[in-house]
Protein backbone atom coordinates (compact mmCIF):
# COMPACT_ATOMS: atom_id res chain seq x y z
CA UNK A 1 0.00 0.00 0.00
CA UNK A 2 2.71 2.16 1.02
CA UNK A 3 4.46 1.77 -1.98
CA UNK A 4 1.71 2.02 -4.14
CA UNK A 5 1.14 5.69 -2.84
CA UNK A 6 4.65 6.68 -3.52
CA UNK A 7 4.29 5.19 -6.49
CA UNK A 8 0.97 7.18 -7.26
CA UNK A 9 1.37 10.50 -5.48
CA UNK A 10 4.33 12.24 -8.35
CA UNK A 11 2.12 10.94 -10.97
CA UNK A 12 -1.12 12.48 -9.51
CA UNK A 13 1.30 15.84 -8.52
CA UNK A 14 2.41 16.04 -12.52
CA UNK A 15 -0.89 15.96 -14.19
CA UNK A 16 -2.45 18.15 -11.34
CA UNK A 17 0.59 21.05 -12.24
CA UNK A 18 0.40 20.51 -15.76
CA UNK A 19 -3.48 20.95 -15.95
CA UNK A 20 -3.19 24.24 -13.96
CA UNK A 21 -0.19 25.61 -16.10
CA UNK A 22 0.39 27.25 -12.54
CA UNK A 23 -0.45 31.19 -11.99
CA UNK A 24 2.98 32.13 -10.62
CA UNK A 25 3.26 35.97 -10.24
CA UNK A 26 4.83 37.90 -13.54
CA UNK A 27 7.38 40.86 -14.26
CA UNK A 28 6.28 43.32 -16.71
CA UNK A 29 9.14 45.33 -17.68
CA UNK A 30 8.39 49.06 -19.11
CA UNK A 31 10.76 51.13 -21.35
CA UNK A 32 10.83 54.29 -22.64
CA UNK A 33 13.48 53.64 -25.51
CA UNK A 34 15.03 56.29 -28.17
CA UNK A 35 16.22 54.74 -31.16
CA UNK A 36 18.47 56.49 -33.26
CA UNK A 37 21.17 55.63 -35.94
CA UNK A 38 24.28 56.42 -35.10
CA UNK A 39 27.50 55.30 -36.60
CA UNK A 40 29.08 53.29 -33.91
CA UNK A 41 25.44 51.96 -32.01
CA UNK A 42 25.91 50.76 -28.86
CA UNK A 43 24.85 47.25 -27.81
CA UNK A 44 21.44 46.56 -27.31
CA UNK A 45 20.25 46.09 -23.55
CA UNK A 46 19.50 42.86 -22.57
CA UNK A 47 15.57 43.41 -21.98
CA UNK A 48 15.43 44.27 -26.08
CA UNK A 49 17.65 41.43 -26.80
CA UNK A 50 14.83 39.22 -27.75
CA UNK A 51 12.89 41.78 -29.73
CA UNK A 52 16.28 43.60 -31.57
CA UNK A 53 15.73 42.16 -34.80
CA UNK A 54 12.32 43.42 -34.95
CA UNK A 55 12.64 46.75 -33.86
CA UNK A 56 15.48 47.35 -36.15
CA UNK A 57 13.28 45.67 -39.22
CA UNK A 58 10.51 48.26 -38.37
CA UNK A 59 11.52 51.25 -37.25
CA UNK A 60 14.93 51.34 -39.19
CA UNK A 61 17.28 52.37 -36.57
CA UNK A 62 20.40 50.80 -35.59
CA UNK A 63 20.79 51.94 -31.65
CA UNK A 64 18.07 51.24 -29.41
CA UNK A 65 19.18 53.25 -25.72
CA UNK A 66 16.76 53.13 -22.72
CA UNK A 67 15.94 56.37 -20.93
CA UNK A 68 13.93 55.26 -18.43
CA UNK A 69 12.55 52.12 -16.90
CA UNK A 70 9.86 50.19 -14.45
CA UNK A 71 9.90 46.08 -13.54
CA UNK A 72 6.92 45.57 -11.81
CA UNK A 73 6.03 42.26 -10.68
CA UNK A 74 2.40 41.50 -11.06
CA UNK A 75 0.98 39.59 -8.23
CA UNK A 76 -2.95 40.13 -8.61
CA UNK A 77 -2.81 42.03 -11.98
CA UNK A 78 -4.20 45.17 -10.37
CA UNK A 79 -1.05 46.71 -9.95
CA UNK A 80 -0.13 50.44 -11.77
CA UNK A 81 3.47 51.94 -12.08
CA UNK A 82 5.47 54.76 -13.76
CA UNK A 83 8.62 54.53 -16.14
CA UNK A 84 9.81 57.83 -15.88
CA UNK A 85 12.81 59.84 -18.04
CA UNK A 86 13.76 63.17 -17.97
CA UNK A 87 10.70 64.75 -19.71
CA UNK A 88 8.64 61.66 -20.18
CA UNK A 89 6.37 59.11 -18.21
CA UNK A 90 4.67 56.31 -19.20
CA UNK A 91 1.87 55.33 -16.55
CA UNK A 92 0.88 51.98 -16.70
CA UNK A 93 -2.46 50.93 -14.73
CA UNK A 94 -3.16 46.72 -14.93
CA UNK A 95 -6.85 46.10 -15.10
CA UNK A 96 -7.25 42.28 -14.46
CA UNK A 97 -5.56 39.31 -15.67
CA UNK A 98 -6.95 36.52 -17.77
CA UNK A 99 -5.50 33.56 -19.74
CA UNK A 100 -3.67 35.25 -22.58
CA UNK A 101 -2.24 38.17 -20.37
CA UNK A 102 -2.56 41.52 -18.48
CA UNK A 103 -5.66 44.10 -19.66
CA UNK A 104 -3.28 47.49 -19.59
CA UNK A 105 -4.21 51.32 -19.69
CA UNK A 106 -0.93 53.12 -20.58
CA UNK A 107 -0.77 56.71 -20.91
CA UNK A 108 2.45 58.53 -22.16
CA UNK A 109 3.12 62.00 -20.61
CA UNK A 110 5.71 64.35 -21.89
CA UNK A 111 6.64 66.28 -18.33
CA UNK A 112 2.22 66.79 -17.18
CA UNK A 113 0.91 66.76 -20.76
CA UNK A 114 -0.75 63.89 -21.91
CA UNK A 115 0.46 62.99 -25.58
CA UNK A 116 -0.60 59.02 -26.22
CA UNK A 117 -3.35 57.00 -24.51
CA UNK A 118 -4.40 53.25 -25.20
CA UNK A 119 -5.82 49.98 -24.21
CA UNK A 120 -4.15 46.90 -24.02
CA UNK A 121 -4.19 43.08 -23.59
CA UNK A 122 -0.93 42.37 -23.17
CA UNK A 123 0.10 38.59 -24.32
CA UNK A 124 2.63 36.89 -22.26
CA UNK A 125 4.19 36.19 -25.09
CA UNK A 126 4.54 39.16 -27.10
CA UNK A 127 6.04 42.24 -26.71
CA UNK A 128 4.42 45.72 -27.05
CA UNK A 129 5.94 48.48 -28.67
CA UNK A 130 5.20 51.96 -29.38
CA UNK A 131 6.21 54.01 -31.56
CA UNK A 132 5.95 57.39 -30.01
CA UNK A 133 7.01 60.86 -30.99
CA UNK A 134 10.16 62.28 -32.73
CA UNK A 135 12.99 63.50 -30.51
CA UNK A 136 16.02 65.44 -31.94
CA UNK A 137 16.84 62.84 -35.06
CA UNK A 138 15.52 59.66 -33.08
CA UNK A 139 12.25 58.44 -31.80
CA UNK A 140 10.44 57.71 -28.92
CA UNK A 141 9.77 53.99 -28.58
CA UNK A 142 7.57 52.69 -25.48
CA UNK A 143 8.27 48.95 -24.98
CA UNK A 144 6.55 46.42 -22.49
CA UNK A 145 7.37 43.29 -21.95
CA UNK A 146 6.42 40.25 -19.82
CA UNK A 147 9.86 38.57 -18.81
CA UNK B 1 19.13 -79.97 -45.18
CA UNK B 2 21.60 -78.31 -42.87
CA UNK B 3 24.87 -76.17 -44.16
CA UNK B 4 28.12 -76.88 -42.03
CA UNK B 5 27.31 -73.39 -40.71
CA UNK B 6 24.11 -74.07 -39.04
CA UNK B 7 25.25 -77.41 -37.83
CA UNK B 8 28.82 -76.02 -36.31
CA UNK B 9 26.60 -73.24 -34.55
CA UNK B 10 24.00 -75.64 -32.95
CA UNK B 11 27.11 -78.11 -32.00
CA UNK B 12 29.01 -75.52 -30.23
CA UNK B 13 25.66 -74.78 -28.22
CA UNK B 14 25.30 -78.47 -27.37
CA UNK B 15 22.11 -78.51 -29.25
CA UNK B 16 23.30 -81.63 -31.46
CA UNK B 17 22.09 -85.26 -30.29
CA UNK B 18 21.93 -88.85 -31.63
CA UNK B 19 22.59 -89.34 -35.59
CA UNK B 20 22.82 -85.59 -36.13
CA UNK B 21 25.86 -85.02 -33.24
CA UNK B 22 27.72 -88.41 -34.62
CA UNK B 23 27.33 -87.59 -38.22
CA UNK B 24 28.46 -83.96 -37.98
CA UNK B 25 31.81 -85.02 -35.70
CA UNK B 26 32.96 -87.76 -38.01
CA UNK B 27 32.76 -84.58 -40.30
CA UNK B 28 34.84 -82.60 -38.50
CA UNK B 29 38.73 -82.88 -40.18
CA UNK B 30 40.24 -81.99 -36.70
CA UNK B 31 38.26 -83.12 -34.10
CA UNK B 32 40.35 -82.13 -30.87
CA UNK B 33 41.11 -79.01 -32.17
CA UNK B 34 37.16 -78.53 -32.79
CA UNK B 35 36.68 -79.46 -29.50
CA UNK B 36 39.64 -76.53 -27.85
CA UNK B 37 37.27 -74.16 -29.81
CA UNK B 38 34.24 -75.44 -28.76
CA UNK B 39 35.44 -74.93 -25.13
CA UNK B 40 36.58 -71.44 -26.13
CA UNK B 41 33.56 -70.25 -27.31
CA UNK B 42 32.34 -71.59 -23.53
CA UNK B 43 34.67 -69.33 -21.84
CA UNK B 44 33.81 -66.28 -23.58
CA UNK B 45 30.12 -67.06 -23.44
CA UNK B 46 30.47 -67.11 -19.49
CA UNK B 47 32.74 -64.05 -19.28
CA UNK B 48 30.21 -62.32 -21.12
CA UNK B 49 27.42 -62.83 -19.20
CA UNK B 50 29.27 -62.30 -15.94
CA UNK B 51 30.53 -58.63 -17.12
CA UNK B 52 27.66 -57.25 -19.43
CA UNK B 53 24.52 -58.56 -17.99
CA UNK B 54 22.57 -55.92 -15.89
CA UNK B 55 23.02 -55.58 -12.31
CA UNK B 56 19.73 -56.80 -10.58
CA UNK B 57 18.46 -54.82 -7.40
CA UNK B 58 17.48 -56.46 -4.74
CA UNK B 59 14.30 -55.66 -2.60
CA UNK B 60 16.49 -53.23 -0.50
CA UNK B 61 18.32 -51.46 -2.92
CA UNK B 62 14.93 -51.17 -4.64
CA UNK B 63 13.37 -49.10 -1.68
CA UNK B 64 16.46 -47.23 -0.76
CA UNK B 65 17.10 -45.95 -4.09
CA UNK B 66 12.82 -44.71 -4.12
CA UNK B 67 13.57 -43.55 -1.52
CA UNK B 68 16.29 -41.16 -2.24
CA UNK B 69 15.14 -40.01 -5.28
CA UNK B 70 11.61 -38.91 -3.44
CA UNK B 71 13.78 -36.53 -0.82
CA UNK B 72 15.86 -35.14 -4.21
CA UNK B 73 12.54 -34.26 -5.77
CA UNK B 74 10.84 -32.51 -2.35
CA UNK B 75 14.26 -30.89 -1.47
CA UNK B 76 14.68 -28.85 -5.00
CA UNK B 77 10.89 -28.72 -5.44
CA UNK B 78 10.36 -24.93 -3.79
CA UNK B 79 13.61 -23.30 -5.22
CA UNK B 80 12.29 -24.76 -8.87
CA UNK B 81 8.81 -23.24 -7.54
CA UNK B 82 10.44 -19.95 -6.80
CA UNK B 83 12.75 -19.53 -10.04
CA UNK B 84 9.31 -20.13 -12.16
CA UNK B 85 7.74 -17.40 -10.23
CA UNK B 86 10.46 -14.71 -10.41
CA UNK B 87 10.40 -15.66 -14.00
CA UNK B 88 7.08 -14.31 -14.22
CA UNK B 89 7.54 -10.29 -13.85
CA UNK B 90 4.29 -9.00 -15.24
CA UNK B 91 2.25 -10.20 -12.65
CA UNK B 92 -1.30 -8.64 -13.04
CA UNK B 93 -0.43 -5.92 -10.03
CA UNK B 94 2.73 -4.85 -12.17
CA UNK B 95 0.63 -5.07 -15.56
CA UNK B 96 -1.75 -2.45 -13.84
CA UNK B 97 0.82 -0.02 -12.24
CA UNK B 98 2.35 -0.15 -15.80
CA UNK B 99 -0.88 0.46 -17.65
CA UNK B 100 -1.61 3.39 -14.64
CA UNK B 101 1.71 4.92 -15.30
CA UNK B 102 1.73 4.83 -19.04
CA UNK B 103 -2.12 6.76 -18.96
CA UNK B 104 0.02 9.30 -16.94
CA UNK B 105 2.59 9.62 -19.07
CA UNK B 106 0.59 10.16 -22.25
CA UNK B 107 -2.43 12.58 -20.34
CA UNK B 108 1.16 14.77 -19.24
CA UNK B 109 2.54 14.72 -22.92
CA UNK B 110 -0.91 15.15 -24.16
CA UNK B 111 -2.12 18.26 -21.50
CA UNK B 112 1.48 20.09 -22.95
CA UNK B 113 1.30 19.59 -26.56
CA UNK B 114 -2.31 21.02 -26.51
CA UNK B 115 -1.18 24.27 -24.62
CA UNK B 116 1.20 24.71 -26.96
CA UNK B 117 -0.21 23.88 -29.87
CA UNK B 118 -3.71 24.80 -29.79
CA UNK B 119 -4.58 26.71 -32.78
CA UNK B 120 -7.54 28.64 -30.89
CA UNK B 121 -5.24 29.93 -28.63
CA UNK B 122 -2.71 31.16 -31.39
CA UNK B 123 -4.47 34.87 -31.38
CA UNK B 124 -4.01 34.56 -27.58
CA UNK B 125 -0.19 34.84 -27.89
CA UNK B 126 -0.14 38.16 -29.62
CA UNK B 127 -0.86 41.28 -27.51
CA UNK B 128 -3.92 43.01 -28.77
CA UNK B 129 -4.23 46.57 -28.83
CA UNK B 130 -7.87 47.43 -27.85
CA UNK B 131 -7.99 51.24 -28.48
CA UNK B 132 -5.56 54.22 -28.78
CA UNK B 133 -6.62 57.96 -28.59
CA UNK B 134 -4.74 60.71 -28.84
CA UNK B 135 -5.30 64.26 -27.85
CA UNK B 136 -6.65 66.13 -30.63
CA UNK B 137 -5.34 69.49 -29.21
CA UNK B 138 -1.63 68.73 -28.86
CA UNK B 139 -1.17 66.50 -32.05
CA UNK B 140 -4.66 67.71 -33.79
CA UNK B 141 -2.96 65.43 -37.47
CA UNK B 142 -1.95 62.59 -35.38
CA UNK B 143 -2.83 59.50 -36.82
CA UNK B 144 -2.58 55.43 -35.10
CA UNK B 145 -2.45 52.43 -36.79
CA UNK B 146 -1.83 49.11 -35.38
CA UNK B 147 -0.23 45.89 -36.52
CA UNK B 148 0.96 42.48 -35.25
CA UNK B 149 3.66 40.40 -36.66
CA UNK B 150 2.79 36.86 -36.13
CA UNK B 151 6.27 35.47 -37.22
CA UNK B 152 8.15 37.71 -34.35
CA UNK B 153 5.11 37.63 -32.01
CA UNK B 154 5.19 41.26 -31.89
CA UNK B 155 2.42 44.29 -31.67
CA UNK B 156 3.05 47.57 -32.81
CA UNK B 157 0.77 50.62 -32.29
CA UNK B 158 1.90 53.18 -34.83
CA UNK B 159 1.70 56.77 -34.60
CA UNK B 160 2.17 59.69 -37.41
CA UNK B 161 2.12 63.30 -36.93
CA UNK B 162 2.88 63.89 -33.45
CA UNK B 163 4.51 66.84 -32.41
CA UNK B 164 8.37 66.67 -32.62
CA UNK B 165 10.47 67.44 -29.76
CA UNK B 166 13.57 68.65 -29.76
CA UNK B 167 16.71 66.14 -29.08
CA UNK B 168 16.79 67.09 -25.23
CA UNK B 169 14.05 65.48 -24.29
CA UNK B 170 16.06 62.50 -25.13
CA UNK B 171 17.51 63.17 -21.34
CA UNK B 172 17.73 60.53 -19.36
Amino acid sequence: MGRSLAFLIPFVSLIAGAVSGGQAAETVWSGLVIAENVAQPQAVPPELTRIEGSLKKFFGYNQFQVIGQSQKTLRTGQEDWLATSKFFGLHVDAQGESKAGYVLNLKLYKEKELLLETDAKLSKRSPLVIKGPQVGSGQLLLVLVIQ
Amino acid sequence: MKTFEENWTAWLDGQLSGRELSEFEQSLPDKAAAEAEKANARKLGALLKSELGAPSLTNEEFFSHQLRERIMRESSGPSVEHEAKASTWWTIQRLLWTGTASLAVFLIFTVFVIRDKNPAEESQYLTQILNARVDPVVSPNATVSMFEVKQDRVTVLWTEGLQSLPADYAAK
